[in-house]
């Protein structure tokens, strides 16, 4: 059977690869100094594969026809896409993909009357370029991607993500295979992409975001971090924390909060937490 | 709920700029030819104008997804070094010179603080 072997959650903002030297120093060096400290602790876990989820900012999907959930069951990755790479100022990667766990995944997805899409070519915008850049920077370790609905309504509940996140877990700790298996939410903290509060950064709900994390008490969080509380914080953005609630369903116990940055260059509240114990 | 919510999934221009977005040939034309894009995906003429006139105000009160108004504005200005100085961030300014002055004092102040 397969086996939870890390967890953890960071930003996606264009920024960090586009526009990184724009930030005060003290950012830039401590978001280095964060992600980082991630990628020795994925390196560490030995993964061999990373289940990563992200908002699909409107990439994959039409506005008229937007899953919730899909999932990329390709044997390659490629990304950027045509167009983003020039913005996230980043060439052109190709990450192994890993088709027999995210196949098994969509189909007991079904079974478990859970709707989950999938593509076999699926896009990458800064959802999953910019922490592949980061914590991936060889290719080295094979991502299945699951992208989200994050940004148009009507947005998932976080307490659907997190039922959603239990039954994932469930679904891959079932894979028969021996595959080790680090989970990596991407996305928030406040932010408003292209909202009238573009360049507005919630650090009051970022920092209140983050102790609940750090106090590691699920219900908790997901009795008072409600969808209305992320979009007052920055609206179409702030909700790509769904990931991180989806992660938390693997995980137990507190996060460690590496990092933290109101990172207006960046337009976007920035943090990074690892978790060290699976649920 | 927040400004998202006041999005119009049925305008055609949202439908133009998933488009827009995939096919180099129509990103090709969008400085030459824009009104040609428009009418080939029905787009009214006050979505035009307000595409047309970079009117980012009007742009999300006539319900285009608040996502698809930067990447408007890069197709005009260029993608490369989006900073918040970039010149495709200038109407945002214009249109919410509030809440935009709010920000940037907000990250002159955690400058200064040395955050």
């Amino acid at each position: 059977m397969a086996q939870i072997v890390a967890a953890m959650a960071m930003t996606h903002s264009p920024g960090l690869t586009g526009w990184f030297e724009r930030a005060p120093l003290s950012q830039q060096l401590l978001a280095k100094k964060a992600m980082d400290e991630m990628r020795w602790r994925l390196e560490a876990a030995k993964p061999d594969v990373i289940l990563a989820f992200s908002n699909d900012h409107l990439l994959n999907w039409p506005i008229n026809n937007i899953p919730d959930w899909t999932v990329g069951i390709g044997d390659e990755h490629v990304g950027p896409a045509d167009w983003y790479d020039e913005w996230l100022a980043l060439g052109k990667y190709r990450i192994p993909g890993h088709s027999k766990l995210a196949r098994h995944l969509v189909n007991e997805g079904a079974r478990r009357r859970i709707s989950f899409a999938y593509l076999r070519e699926m896009q990458f915008d800064d959802g999953f370029s910019v922490p592949m850049h980061y914590l991936n920077p060889y290719n080295a370790i094979p991502l299945v991607p699951i992208s989200m609905n994050c940004t148009v309504p009507p947005i998932p509940l976080p307490t659907r993500c997190y039922e959603v996140g239990v039954a994932l877990r469930e679904m891959v700790k079932a894979y028969p295979g021996a595959e080790r298996v680090a989970v990596l939410a991407t996305g928030g903290l406040s932010h408003e992409p292209g909202g009238p509060r573009y360049f507005w950064v919630d650090e009051a709900f970022d920092q209140w975001f983050l102790k609940l994390l750090a106090n590691g008490d699920h219900g908790a969080l997901l009795r008072e971090c409600t969808l209305e509380k992320m979009e007052e914080a920055g609206s179409g953005g702030t909700a790509e924390l769904l990931a991180w609630i989806t992660a938390l369903a693997f995980t137990r116990g507190p996060a460690e909060v590496l990092a933290y940055m109101p990172a207006v260059a960046w337009r976007s509240g920035t943090g990074m937490v690892v978790w060290s114990e699976m649920a | 709920m927040g400004s998202v919510d006041r999005v119009d999934k049925t305008l055609p221009l949202n439908e133009m700029m998933f488009a827009v977005r995939k096919s180099k040939d129509l990103r090709d034309r969008w400085n030459t030819d824009l009104a040609g894009i428009c009418r080939e995906f029905g787009v009214s003429q006050a979505e035009y104008e307000a595409l047309r006139d970079k009117d980012v105000r009007k742009l999300h009160e006539l319900g285009v997804h608040q996502y698809y108004v930067p990447q408007m504005l890069r197709l005009f200005y260029g993608a490369a070094a989006n900073s918040n100085m970039h010149p495709a961030l200038e109407a945002y300014k214009r249109a919410y010179p509030e809440e935009s002055a709010r920000a940037l004092e907000l990250a002159a102040r955690l400058e200064r603080e040395g955050r």
